[in-house]
């Protein structure tokens, strides 16, 4: 499945780019995102992904690999983790760009999100549409952070 | 022969009675065990099949109180105290019920799969329909599937079984 | 096979809400199980308790007062299907049961359990809707009425608390000079589509009024969806015909239709334009043989 959401910031883009490094800042803004760690700082992290559809609770411990970055601009990475009680994998792959508008940043994501495994008896449909609704969030909270501290 | 079972000590085992193909049984259960499992594991029915364990395709079919079940899908403790046909228990003392033999004159099976789950929703289909039209056996029979026939000797078998049964529609 | 699980198997509604207050997440409610257990044999849900309320009497009676239908949430699909009192007053809802999963689900499935699990491709939670049903769920120490509207939060998830249990539903027998019908469509067993519409015909300007359009099973919840019946509501009987294709197209949208397996968003959209316009024309039949 993929997503491409994008959302306006009131802030210079620097601030947006050292935000998103800030990994315990940036993780309070992924919904269901808890206990994020830094294994290799700019390389490789890790931080439990927890989502729950009605009574249906997963929770991913998931391991994410900064493949690419270009500062300022670009950044891409990958994710994956595995849910041995339900039976399911995650996987993640993200191309984050930023664009400068005067005053403003331009964060712009492509997101491509695989459910394998038992979750996916939900139904494609559903899973796509709590993926949209993370994804959503997360931008939104990732707006609200940084516009609020400024 | 029943198979034994391990359980731990501090298991909740509930006490089942109830009355199998005209005999009483009595076992204890956890309230976990599905009804399938029990009467094919335990009690060796083995006429119940678990084919698509999500109660869609009625091959797991018995009758509890008259009634179709999907056993993949009944915890065995619901029993308690009713009544339940298995294929194996339509069969008069040798002599197969009428429905039985419908099925084999009118050639409604092939490889076997599904015809005890078949024929005992047919069996419960007459039950409460004597004289059903295509339509309300088709409706009724809607959740048992077969791969192999195309349904159309399913369909004239029980329709003879119940003209034999009880004579003819007006 | 299932994991083991503890059974608790109270006898008053009180001693549910008491046994979820105290066990939470950790326990569940258990009627009929056609729902539940598949998830469970799955392994998607695990719970260490599950209460089986059948035996907790009363919740399974079927009665009509003051032109109110009440339907007992313990009430089997093949109890609702069979029932002479629901032929009479609610025959469209008597349909729609008849036609529910299988013979075999409908038989230990009940309607109560049907609502609160959710499944977003089910039948009764749309029909509901359209007949301005409201929903009984009670605590140790309260009762609340939940109108249908506000009943369907999301996918799986109702509004009824944790430790809430839904006792009834409540059915306005619809007036004589009303229209009533549910369509769904699906070639699997759970419905891909479904769409009711209910409305009352004023005798003087032989207009509509009172509309209800619900579609559900193509989204995550059932929906009413008053766009579409702002289209219809006080047109002449021709009027609403002309206008049923647009109330269909803005039903499609409205419906918020997933692409799964069942179909493409584009093609449930659609389906649920057709099938608004056949209920339509269904519910116009049924007021128009009532009258002659």
């Amino acid at each position: 499945m993929q997503f491409e959401k994008e959302v306006e910031i009131q802030v210079p883009r620097e601030k947006v780019w050292n935000f998103i490094w800030d990994v315990d800042r940036f993780v309070a803004c992924v919904p269901g995102c808890k206990e994020a760690k830094t294994i290799e700082a700019g390389k490789l992290y890790s931080a439990t992904m927890i989502e729950k559809v009605g009574p249906f609770r997963v929770e991913f411990p998931t391991t994410i690999e900064v493949l690419e970055r270009e500062d300022l601009t670009r950044i891409k990475a990958q994710a994956s983790g595995a849910d041995n009680k339900i039976g399911s994998r995650m996987k993640l792959s993200l191309d984050v760009k930023l664009r400068e508008q005067g005053e403003k940043t331009v964060l712009g994501f492509v997101a491509g999100v695989d459910i394998l495994g038992k979750l996916a008896a939900l139904g494609h449909g559903i899973i796509k549409r709590k993926a949209d609704q993370v994804l959503d969030e997360f931008a939104q909270a990732v707006k609200k952070h940084l516009e609020g501290d400024s | 022969m029943s198979k034994v079972m391990l359980r731990r000590a501090d298991a909740q085992t509930i006490p089942l009675s109830f009355t199998l193909n005209g005999r009483l049984q009595e076992l204890a259960v956890e309230p976990h065990e599905l009804l399938l499992d029990v009467v094919r594991e335990r009690l060796g029915l083995t006429g119940a099949k678990r084919s698509c364990d999500v109660e869609v395709c009625g091959a797991c079919t018995l009758l509890v109180d008259g009634r179709p079940i999907s056993a993949c899908t009944t915890l065995a403790f619901e029993v308690r105290d009713r009544s339940v046909l298995t294929i194996e228990g339509l069969a008069d003392d040798g002599r197969l019920h009428p429905l039985q033999e419908a099925f084999i004159e009118h050639g409604g099976f092939q490889c076997g799969f599904c015809t005890p789950g078949m024929i005992l929703a047919a069996k419960a289909l007459l039950d409460e329909n004597p004289n059903p039209t295509e339509d309300e056996l088709k409706h009724f029979m809607h959740g048992n599937i077969c791969r192999c026939t195309g349904y159309k000797k399913i369909i004239e078998s029980i329709m003879a079984a119940a003209k034999f049964m009880h004579g003819s529609r007006a | 096979m299932l994991r083991p699980f503890r059974l608790e198997e109270p006898e008053s509604v009180k001693e549910v809400s008491e046994l979820l207050g105290r066990f939470g997440e950790s326990a569940k409610v258990y009627a009929g199980g056609t729902e539940l257990l598949l998830a469970m044999k799955e392994g998607l849900v695990h719970y260490e308790r599950l209460i089986n309320v059948k035996n907790v009497k009363g919740l399974n009676e079927l009665a009509s007062d003051n032109g109110m239908v009440r339907i007992g949430a313990l009430c089997t699909h093949r109890q609702l299907e069979t029932s002479p009192l629901l032929q009479q007053k609610l025959a469209a809802l008597v349909r729609l049961e008849q036609n529910v999963a299988n013979v075999r689900v409908r038989q230990v499935g009940t309607l109560g359990g049907n609502l609160c699990f959710a499944e977003p491709h089910a039948d009764p939670g749309i029909l509901l809707l359209a007949l301005g049903a409201t929903m009984v769920a009670e605590r140790a120490s309260s009762k609340r009425e939940i109108p249908a509207e506000e009943f369907f939060v999301d996918a799986y998830e109702t509004c009824v608390e944790p430790d809430e249990v839904l006792t009834e539903i409540r059915v306005p027998v619809p007036a004589r000079n009303s229209g009533v019908a549910y369509l769904k469509f699906g070639y699997l067993e759970r419905p891909s589509v479904g769409v009711a519409v209910a409305f009352q015909v004023q005798e003087s300007g032989r207009s509509i009024h009172d509309i209800k359009v619900a579609v559900g099973c193509a989204g995550p919840a059932p929906k009413r969806v008053p766009e579409a019946e702002e289209q219809l509501k006080g047109k002449s009987l021709d009027e609403a015909t002309i206008n049923i294709s647009k109330a269909g197209e803005i039903a499609g949208r409205a419906a918020q239709a997933i692409s799964d397996l069942h179909g493409s968003q584009e093609y449930k959209e659609h389906i649920v334009g057709v099938l608004l316009k056949r209920a339509f024309q269904n519910a116009l039949s049924q007021y128009r043989a009532v009258q002659s």
